[in-house]
């Protein structure tokens, strides 16, 4: 509020900002798709003999991705993701066991595992803001992966819950031996969900949620409830979470505690600020750059790996905060032409 | 009831523990009011419109909109009742576009931002009334800029057409021209000419010159009490003002 911003105000009235020659937004919303299917699909053909850990991958994006709209767009701190997911994962699993085996329906039993402990944890929780937030994300993780462990009849505790065998998708294609099926149901799952997801971030809510990140007092100036915007949008994303928890149950045939653990937690904010936030597909290059390289030098020196993973972190924090996918932002302006 | 102030305040004190910061102070803002309120620093300005606003609940007096007694009511359920108010201090979204923040501001006026699957540019009418306000504002040329990067006198302007996305009855300025160079309110000034005439406008205001060309009525407050108030003319040849505001800024200039 000082000289030098009122100086801008005369030379920025004369010269505005111009913003850049964009592509046509159907080119580019329909990008990430695009280049989610071919990937995806060439993925398959290239490496017949990693299907399983491709498919990880796949869940682990559509958990990223939800962990994106709670803190991408409401800008919630939590270490506590994991809750949903897990949730999601063993409703999924739990109900395989005893009563339904059809995957999709398995995936909506996740999904509204997910949603309702976001919802009941998130009314609880949500009044909290920074550091005292991130705790108490942290708590019910802890509590849930408990609650768990001593649910053994259920669980299984910490053996794990084991013996889920999903019916065919649709009735028609059986999960083969090979994890073809598993794959390409996860890769199937996983672009339906972030074209949902997307369709749910630019909605009104979704504008009201990053409004509620970056001044959550100028939303209540405006007649609205910040809190009430993060709870939806937290239940939202638990809903994904868990569909995410449901596709990963289903497509490995167990559920154990770690998906409730706190370092999964952890690896989804790792995955996802090294991807970029706030843009969904970002979620998705994170977990696909993480995951790829913590196989290949887990394979290649089992010894050190972690610590290039940290330098690779550290690397992608310094020189490019957005994320990898703020690489595109730019990149493309160069290619056309420098402006 | 019909003729009811828009806003009527009632013997409004406010006390925080033995300091009283704001004491019986009682006024009215009626349709088409254009209304400043000036006063030295540490008057009890942003007191008075934290009080009315709702930010702060009095010690003791009322507050009515449109003759509903709202003192023991929430800001937000006042800002439903139409008592808007813009902010001294720029409190917008800094990465989001001027023509996100109005959007926002007309959804969350008509009750639609809890739509998941709708289509912010889809929904019927809305782009049209954004339209409207960034041209009542000068603001088209960069609608679609991050508030972020802005001039700060445009976002100055932002947040009038915030207010009025909101369809205020009664407007609060808070500084709407704070930061903004001398030779820049001229700007401020043709957007507050273009507001409604039906709206009742209090503007708070350091910048005598914006208050007298802006002001159809001044108040003054001094040290927590309502001292006068009456027209430009009457508020500068008042001499109890001139001690207590004009005659030491004078000075200062």
């Amino acid at each position: 509020m000082t000289a030098v911003e009122s100086d801008k105000m005369t030379t920025n009235t004369s010269t505005l900002p111009h913003s850049r020659p964009a592509l046509p937004r159907i080119v580019t919303d329909a990008m990430p798709v695009v280049v989610m299917a071919v990937g995806g699909l060439a993925a398959f053909w290239l490496f017949p003999n990693d299907l399983g850990l491709l498919t990880r991958i796949l869940a682990a994006a559509l958990f990223v991705m939800s962990l994106d709209m709670v803190l991408g767009y409401c800008g919630i701190a939590t270490l506590g993701h994991a809750a949903m997911f897990g949730t999601g994962a063993y409703a999924a699993g739990i109900v395989a066991v005893n009563w339904v085996s059809d995957p999709l329906a398995l995936l909506a039993v996740g999904g509204v595992a997910g949603g309702l402990i976001a919802l009941a944890t998130g009314a609880l929780i949500l009044h909290a803001r920074g550091l005292t937030l991130l705790m108490l994300t942290i708590a019910v993780a802890q509590i849930v992966q408990e609650v768990a462990n001593k649910a053994r009849d259920w669980t299984g505790g910490s053996d794990g819950l084991s013996g889920i065998d999903p019916a065919p998708v649709l009735g028609l294609f059986r999960f083969d031996l090979y994890g073809r099926t598993s794959y390409l149901f996860a890769l199937a799952v996983l672009i339906v969900g972030f074209l949902v997801a997307r369709r749910i971030v630019r909605s009104p809510c979704g504008l009201a949620c990053r409004g509620v990140r970056e001044e959550p007092l100028r939303i209540a100036a405006l007649g609205g409830s910040p809190r009430r915007y993060l709870v939806s949008m937290y239940a939202v994303a638990g809903v994904f979470a868990g569909i995410a928890g449901a596709l990963t149950a289903i497509t490995s045939g167990i559920v154990g505690l770690d998906s409730v653990g706190f370092s999964w937690s952890a690896e989804a904010m790792i995955m996802l600020v090294l991807g970029g936030t706030g843009r969904l597909y970002g979620a998705v290059i994170g977990t696909v750059a993480f995951m790829a390289i913590h196989h290949i030098l887990a394979s290649t020196d089992p010894f050190h790996w972690m610590l290039f993973i940290g330098l690779f972190l550290m690397g992608i924090v310094l020189f490019l905060p957005g994320g990898i996918a703020s690489l595109s932002a730019r990149v493309l302006p160069l290619v056309k032409g420098g402006r | 009831m019909i003729d009811a102030p828009l806003l009527q305040v009632d013997g409004l004190s406010k006390n925080f523990g033995g300091l009283q910061v704001s004491s019986n102070i009682s006024m009215d803002l009626r349709k088409g009011d254009r209304c400043a309120l000036i006063g030295p620093n540490g008057a009890g300005k942003t007191t008075f419109v934290n009080l009315v606003t709702g930010v702060i609940p009095p010690t003791a007096g009322t507050i009515r909109i449109e003759g509903h007694d709202v003192t023991r009511q929430s800001a937000e359920a006042r800002v439903r009742r139409g008592l808007i108010r813009s902010f001294q201090v720029a409190r917008l979204f800094r990465s989001m576009t001027v023509r996100e923040h109005l959007e926002l501001a007309v959804l969350e006026r008509t009750g639609r931002t809890f739509r998941l699957f709708a289509n912010v540019r889809r929904i019927p009418g809305l782009a049209d009334e954004v339209a409207e306000l960034l041209e009542g504002m000068g603001l088209t040329a960069v609608a679609e800029t991050a508030v972020g990067t802005l001039a700060y006198g445009q976002q100055r302007l932002l947040e009038i057409a915030l207010a009025l996305a909101m369809k205020p009855k009664v407007l609060i300025l808070d500084e709407p021209a704070a930061g903004v160079p001398h030779s820049e309110s001229h700007r401020i000034l043709d957007a507050l000419d273009r507001l409604p005439d039906d709206l009742a406008v209090l503007m708070i205001e350091h910048d005598m010159d914006l208050v007298f060309r802006f002001a159809k009525r001044i108040i003054v407050l001094a040290q927590g009490q309502l001292l006068c108030s009456g027209t430009a003319a009457e508020i500068t040849a008042d001499p109890r003002v001139r001690e207590v505001y004009l005659g030491s800024r004078a000075h200062a200039h």
